[in-house]
């Protein structure tokens, strides 16, 4: 609750001191106008939505018939779901696999090109590209890249002498996970790139030059300067990439529905699957309201260690 | 590679040794950087080269991708026989990411607004309630949603979809747009009012122009979004007619009759990716500045 | 039959009379698998004036969710032509009219075919009526037959001939291979898979669908028929990936030797690849013996819907000779048994075949067919996906043992 008043003053640009908000304004009513469609939306189409999952969740609700209440049965039939739990924990495994390769990887684009220089803007634009091509179609378009009849990758392994047979990597389980995971940090890595070069490019250059005449290493330089004024924006790139990982869904959808047997069903998926698929809409709320708590912790523990590293 | 770059500057005098090794660490990033962003271009560009293969070739691995027996926009021909005109479902596509633009825009320019320069009661607990949006997968209110949307009257429409994009789109919105307001220096504001200039007008005219990268980031988004999104898409519109491009491209890649047309598949992802790459170069500069912006706020 | 007919042209008369004064429009919905006749019949009904059907074709692994939600938020569309064997969990679900009245009415009511009428009546009341009929078979590829030595006009019979085939084809090389299966589709395997081990004497569930029986000798020899394939390297690669996108078009394609397919599957080739030469035969047992899966669609009316006279009309034209003639000759077989014959003259030899599948098909009942069989990541296909492509025995008896577990948990949770 108290965590967002205190993202507030962090708002500001660095160096600067907090401006005294509402200086002698009028009625307090006034802002609230302002944000009252947005608050309108959020909670029709949201909270009252959510606070309907909420209500599902205790009961029997098939798709078609007539719900029936069952208080807190779902809940504890949820505890002997091993495949939720198996679910869950291959979210896990990806979130971690997908967090590490995107920030890495995103972390080395934006040094590559956080100074302007000829040439720079091109690479930024070409890195960033693929961001904008949307879930949908950048797993489409890897179902048929992966494809080992039509697709790219094992005819073209193939023709490079790598493997003398088709290899269809989307049927076990390492080639098909990494191939996903590749196809995300493809089409994120741009976007984590560009909220970490805007902390590396709101280091002074003073700085750093300093550094350098006294004699600090580049590997100094980036640990003792570079790493602590990026904080920041790392810990949003953070928090957006695990909670996005965390929720995946469109690429283990369309490109293995959740295969190979299933194994690379995501949390997401499955409450997808009871909701959708076999329609235990009141099950599938149950699960969405454990993952929802799951989320909130791990989100919570995230703006705490953001907090904390600022005031230290 | 190295052999021939490195030679002048083994040769040159001392003097000029160090501005022949930087010359040669810019050679070697220029190199790399060029070598990665081929990598991060080569899938877009197989793919809408493909997409321009012959319906023999279509479904033959795409090594070259590039057609080599004529050029030929069968593919896209194809994908006319699903349903009605491709054009049908791009015209919907559009309706709904244009719209979600449009109202993510003002709705989330007047929240920026209120939650940047005002007090009020519930403030805190409203601006947590719209962030907190964030953190809930939609697809678990997804049933609740089409039973509140059948309610309003709006279900299978368009308008509905449209409205649901937004809701997804205010927290990021929203918290853009505050740090967007939180950047104008407070003096400009006050000389306007000194100047006569409130409510509305100082926010269209005063603010507009200068929180203008964060609208034109948001707007952005926005508009990639609800033009990308397929799932809401699939389980809330279930008239053929109101498709828009993802949930029409699921339906071409399920395939008919146990046969996936490949050809069909790289001309739909071409056909739904090429706008926002075209939006996004024009745009480019003040959606990366804003987004940058707001990262570092 | 006179009766019949005349009875059948006052009908007539008397919507095209009516039809005149108030025509009403209908909207239906049909699976992908239907896009081939489902147009065709729907324009020559609204060709004759009258009443109007209004079609929508949906994703056949979208449909039922679709509709589901679709009746949930009040626009279901007025009738919609259903996998039958949905028809059971939708009868069941309170959805759909009971349309005993309409079907009585019908003076052929008992030509109509029995396995659709079976899965169409819930507890004693007709919710659906046989709309189209579609039975698996087996596909051999002539060409390559005679391309590895083998007699093209000579199927397979049991199941060490059809490993003997797909052997032979398979040593062609140069891409192509012996036999075809979508390894992770579970719709296409219930339809293929199950006749094998139906012929063979066994079957996967007992009791009215209230228990499931996969540990049986003949489910362990039917795998043991598949993995051998796939180690003989005679299965292309693609198949453990495939859920069914690929399921018609790999043979289409013309370097599979031998594949198990369905009806459908006559009409689409005939269409699209005229110059594929191919048999067709029954699906044998492991020593002799044939089955099929007698599949289709069963046409269901929704509950809410108030043009039940368009609808009625539609169905009897869909059941004349005209709208029956439509059917089989783009993918579909008769249902109604009094016409068939008229239906299928002068169509190829092969769509006779696939007719006396229909005799022989069976239909299993349950009213958690999509959880158990269908769903993409249900146990059935997870299991047969595990098992063809086991490394060793012991992960073949696992993967069995698994999806028995939780085939019978799903059941008992459904009671």
């Amino acid at each position: 609750m108290t965590n967002t008043t205190e993202i507030d003053p962090a708002a500001t640009p660095a160096g600067k001191p907090p401006p005294r908000r509402r200086r002698r304004r009028g009625s307090g009513w006034e802002g609230l106008i302002y944000v009252l469609p947005a608050a309108a939306l959020v909670i029709v189409f949201f909270m009252i939505p959510l606070g309907m999952t909420i209500w599902m969740s205790l009961h029997k609700w098939p798709l078609m018939g007539k719900p029936r209440w069952i208080g807190l049965d779902n809940y504890s039939r949820m505890l002997g779901d091993r495949d939720f739990w198996g679910a869950l924990g291959f979210t896990a495994q990806y979130t971690l696999a997908a967090t590490v390769g995107l920030l890495g990887v995103a972390l080395i684009l934006a040094l590559m090109v956080e100074r302007p220089s000829r040439g720079v803007a091109l690479y930024r634009t070409a890195y960033f590209l693929p961001v904008v091509t949307g879930f949908a179609s950048a797993s489409l378009l890897w179902a048929w890249l992966s494809n080992v009849d039509s697709g790219l990758f094992s005819p073209l392994a193939q023709m490079l002498g790598l493997t003398a047979q088709p290899v269809n990597i989307l049927a076990t389980f390492g080639p098909a996970f990494w191939s996903v995971t590749i196809m995300v940090v493809w089409k994120m890595a741009g976007f984590y790139m560009v909220i970490l070069m805007s902390g590396l490019q709101s280091i002074p250059t003073d700085y750093i030059e300093a550094a350098r005449i006294d004699g600090a290493k580049a590997h100094q330089r980036f640990r003792y300067i570079t790493l602590p004024l990026v904080r920041r924006p790392f810990a949003l790139a953070l928090i957006l990439c695990v909670s996005g990982s965390m929720l995946a869904f469109d690429q283990f959808y369309i490109i293995l529905s959740g295969g190979p047997q299933n194994r690379t069903v995501t949390a997401v998926y499955y409450i997808f699957n009871e909701s959708f698929v076999s329609f235990r809409l009141g099950y599938g709320s149950a699960l969405s309201v454990v993952l929802l708590a799951i989320l909130m912790v791990l989100s919570a523990i995230q703006l705490r260690l953001l907090r904390d590293r600022r005031e230290s | 590679m190295s052999s021939a770059t490195m030679d002048p500057a083994v040769r040159a005098p001392v003097r000029a040794r160090g501005r022949g090794r930087i010359r040669y660490h810019r050679l070697l990033f220029h190199v790399t950087a060029v070598l990665v962003a081929l990598l991060f271009l080569a899938p877009i560009f197989w793919v809408v080269a493909a997409s321009f293969r012959t319906p023999a070739e279509s479904g033959q691995p795409p090594l070259p991708p590039w057609p080599t027996q004529g050029f030929s926009i069968d593919s896209y021909l194809r994908l006319e026989k699903f349903g009605q005109s491709i054009l049908h479902y791009s015209g919907n596509s559009l309706f709904v990411a244009v719209g979600t633009a449009a109202l993510t825009i003002v709705v989330s320019t007047l929240a920026g607004y209120g939650f940047s320069r005002f007090r009020f009661p519930l403030k805190g607990l409203v601006f947590l309630l719209i962030l907190a949006t964030i953190m809930v997968p939609f697809q678990s209110i997804l049933t609740p949603l089409f039973l509140l949307l059948a309610k309003l009257g709006l279900q299978n429409t368009l308008i509905g979809l449209v409205l649901i994009y937004t809701t997804l789109q205010l927290p990021f919105s929203v918290f853009m747009m505050r740090n967007a307001f939180d950047a104008v220096p407070r003096e400009i504001e006050e000389a306007a009012r000194i100047d006569g200039v409130k409510g509305v007008r100082m926010l269209v005219q005063v603010m507009g122009p200068l929180v203008l990268p964060g609208v034109v980031t948001v707007g952005l988004f926005a508009f990639l979004n609800a033009w990308n999104e397929f799932l809401a898409a699939l389980v809330l519109l279930t008239d053929q007619s109101k498709f828009t491009l993802p949930v029409l491209m699921t339906a071409v890649r399920s395939g008919r009759f146990g046969s996936i047309d490949w050809g069909a598949v790289q001309a739909g992802v071409t056909v739904m990716m090429i706008p926002c790459l075209i939006l996004f170069l024009i745009l480019q500069r003040s959606y990366i500045r804003g987004l940058t912006a707001g990262a570092v706020k | 039959m006179k009766i019949t007919t005349l009875t059948g042209a006052l009908i007539l008369a008397a919507i095209g009379v009516s039809g005149a004064a108030k025509a009403d429009t209908f909207t239906m919905w049909v699976r992908s698998d239907g896009s081939e006749f489902m147009p065709k019949l729907v324009e020559a009904f609204n060709a004759k004036g009258g009443d109007q059907a209004e079609l929508q074709i949906v994703p056949v692994n979208e449909l039922v969710q679709k509709y589901a939600i679709a009746a949930a938020g009040g626009s279901a569309p007025d009738a919609l032509s259903l996998d039958l064997i949905y028809t059971p969990a939708f009868a069941s679900s309170g959805q759909l009219k009971d349309i005993t009245e309409l079907a009585k009415s019908l003076p052929y009511l008992d030509q109509l075919s029995p396995a659709h009428l079976s899965v169409g009546t819930f507890e004693g009341k007709i919710y659906g009526l046989p709309f189209s009929a579609d039975a698996s078979v087996l596909l051999w590829n002539k060409d390559l037959y005679r391309k590895a030595g083998l007699d093209p006009e000579k199927g397979p019979t049991n199941w060490a001939e059809i490993r003997e085939a797909a052997a032979a084809v398979g040593a062609l090389g140069d891409n192509t291979y012996g036999f075809y299966f979508s390894g992770n589709c579970g719709g296409c395997n219930i339809f293929t898979f199950t006749p094998l081990i139906w012929a063979s004497g066994g079957d996967i569930f007992a009791d009215d669908g209230n228990k499931a029986t996969l540990d049986t000798p003949e489910m362990h020899a039917a795998i043991d028929l598949y993995r051998g394939m796939v180690k003989d390297g005679v299965v292309p690669p693609g198949a453990q990936t495939d859920t069914g996108a690929n399921f018609f078009a790999a043979f289409a394609n013309g370097n599979i030797g031998v594949t198990p397919s369905g009806s459908f599957a006559i009409g689409a080739l005939n269409n699209q690849y005229p110059d594929l030469d191919y048999g067709v035969t029954l699906l044998p047992g492991q020593d002799g013996g044939v089955s099929s899966f007698a599949g289709g669609d069963n046409f269901v009316v929704s509950e809410g819907t108030d043009k039940i006279d368009a609808i009625k009309a539609f169905l009897e034209f869909a059941y004349s000779v005209e709208g029956q003639t439509i059917l089989s000759h783009n993918g579909s077989l008769p249902v109604r048994a009094d016409v068939a014959e008229a239906a299928l003259a002068g169509l190829d030899a092969r769509y006779l075949v696939s007719a006396k599948a229909m005799t022989v098909g069976r239909t299993p009942f349950s009213i958690v067919f999509n959880d158990l069989i269908n769903s993409s990541n249900g146990p059935w296909v997870t299991m047969l996906n595990r098992a063809f492509f086991a490394k060793d025995d012991a992960e073949v008896q696992q993967a069995i043992d698994d999806g028995q577990e939780e085939m019978q948990s799903i059941i008992d949770a459904a009671r």
